[in-house]
């Protein structure tokens, strides 16, 4: 994308002015011609795809917000350009996973206590409950083109921690990432642009100690308009989404997947508002769960956010209010 | 000769045993290195963070980093 806006600035304008009293429509509409030049498509210069784990990220922004239930509130302080400290504070229901179907809550309360180093090159975020877990982030740039990333959660009950090194190269219009987890996890991925608007990758993983393997491959195809991705995995699992800007303001989602084991089918549908003082995410499933999530601007740095779910069949209500204080 | 064949066959299982029990004991290595790497970084990273924030520039004051405002 970066390539076309450039040569779109570098090719000049070549129509002639219009007339002084241009009658009807002619004088309303602004000339059209610059969008009818022929962009030469530079195949040498494709721009970088993004990354195969943010491949679906628009749909996910959109359709995936950070629902809770309970109350939420976040203070980040700042000390440092590059340092800051948060202090959270939880106090709801926790769905636990369940065998019937049945969602089971149980009731939760938890201060959070967390330091975050952002620098160009080494980024530190770390997190610690009241529980003892820790979740744990590094991200370093070892060279230009090569990252290493660590996501960890320790914990204190033995066997239940996880974590994982990711070593990222990015490369002119390509990108490859490999990853190592614990419980001997292997996988790599590859995204490679291959037009100024497609870009195709595939994956590959290993688990050792299950000695399970699976391939994956997906597309994706954006304009300044929209998005589409598709992907597909031998664990059976295929996944399409479509995200369409419909204006600056306002975005629309939406998103299916299908599980050829169990023959499961989940579509959803959403809308993103992001408007001057506030962000306003819902969608609609076809399990039929309908959620909301706002996020006010009420001051500068002080942001009211309001979350609901409701889950028809399930009879499962929750909604959250909370306070975020701090950048 | 028989008992040539013997000996040989002795000194290979030996051997044999004493690969495996190289492998063995660099998987206990491993194991014991990931565990104690696991306490470290579980009790050290925070303030590992603090650390270098406290330490980059402009250096924030340590009253900065206990009181709430």
């Amino acid at each position: 994308m970066g390539s076309s806006v450039s040569h779109a600035a570098a090719s000049p304008p070549s129509i002639p002015p219009p007339p002084p009293h241009a009658v009807g429509l002619a004088g309303v509409l602004p000339p059209k011609s610059e969008e009818k030049s022929e962009k030469k498509v530079d195949w040498l210069n494709l721009p970088c795809p993004v990354p195969f784990e943010e491949i679906q990220r628009e749909a996910l922004m959109s359709l995936k917000p950070e629902l809770f239930e309970g109350l939420r509130f976040d203070f980040t302080k700042g000390l440092n350009q590059k340092f800051s400290l948060s202090h959270s504070v939880f106090m709801g229901s926790m769905e636990v996973p369940s065998q019937s179907s049945d969602t089971i809550k149980v009731p939760t309360a938890h201060y959070e206590f967390g330091a975050n180093f952002l620098d160009p090159k080494l980024m530190l975020v770390g997190r610690v409950l009241t529980d003892g877990r820790l979740n744990a982030r590094v991200k370093c740039d070892l060279s230009d083109n090569l990252t290493l990333k660590i996501n960890a959660q320790l914990t204190n009950e033995p066997h239940y921690s996880q974590g994982m090194f990711n070593f990222d190269y990015k490369g002119k219009d390509y990108r490859s990432q490999f990853q190592i987890g614990n419980n001997a996890f292997y996988g790599a991925n590859y995204i490679q642009s291959v037009s100024p608007h497609l870009s195709l990758g595939s994956e590959v993983f290993w688990l050792g100690h299950q000695r399970k393997s699976g391939v994956g491959f997906a597309a994706r195809y954006d304009t300044d308009k929209m998005v589409a991705t598709g992907q597909v995995a031998s664990t059976g699992i295929v996944a399409l989404s479509y995200v369409q800007k419909v204006s600056e303001k306002v975005s629309l989602a939406s998103d299916f997947m299908y599980n050829l084991m169990t023959r499961d089918v989940t579509s959803s549908f959403g809308y993103d508002y992001i408007l001057r003082q506030c962000r306003l995410r819902g969608k609609i499933d076809s399990a039929g769960c309908v959620a909301a999530y706002l996020e006010e601007r009420l001051n500068m740095g002080v942001n009211f956010i309001l979350s609901a779910e409701i889950n028809h069949p399930k009879k499962d209500y929750k909604f959250g209010f909370g306070m975020t204080v701090g950048e | 000769m028989a008992s040539r064949a013997s000996s040989k066959g002795k000194g290979k299982a030996a051997r044999g045993s004493n690969e495996q029990s190289t492998a063995r004991s660099v998987k206990k290595w491993s194991t014991w290195a990931m565990k104690k790497a696991k306490v470290i970084t579980h009790y050290g990273f925070i303030p590992l963070i603090i650390i270098i924030g406290m330490n980059s520039e402009p250096k924030p004051q340590l009253s900065q980093l206990l009181s709430p405002v």
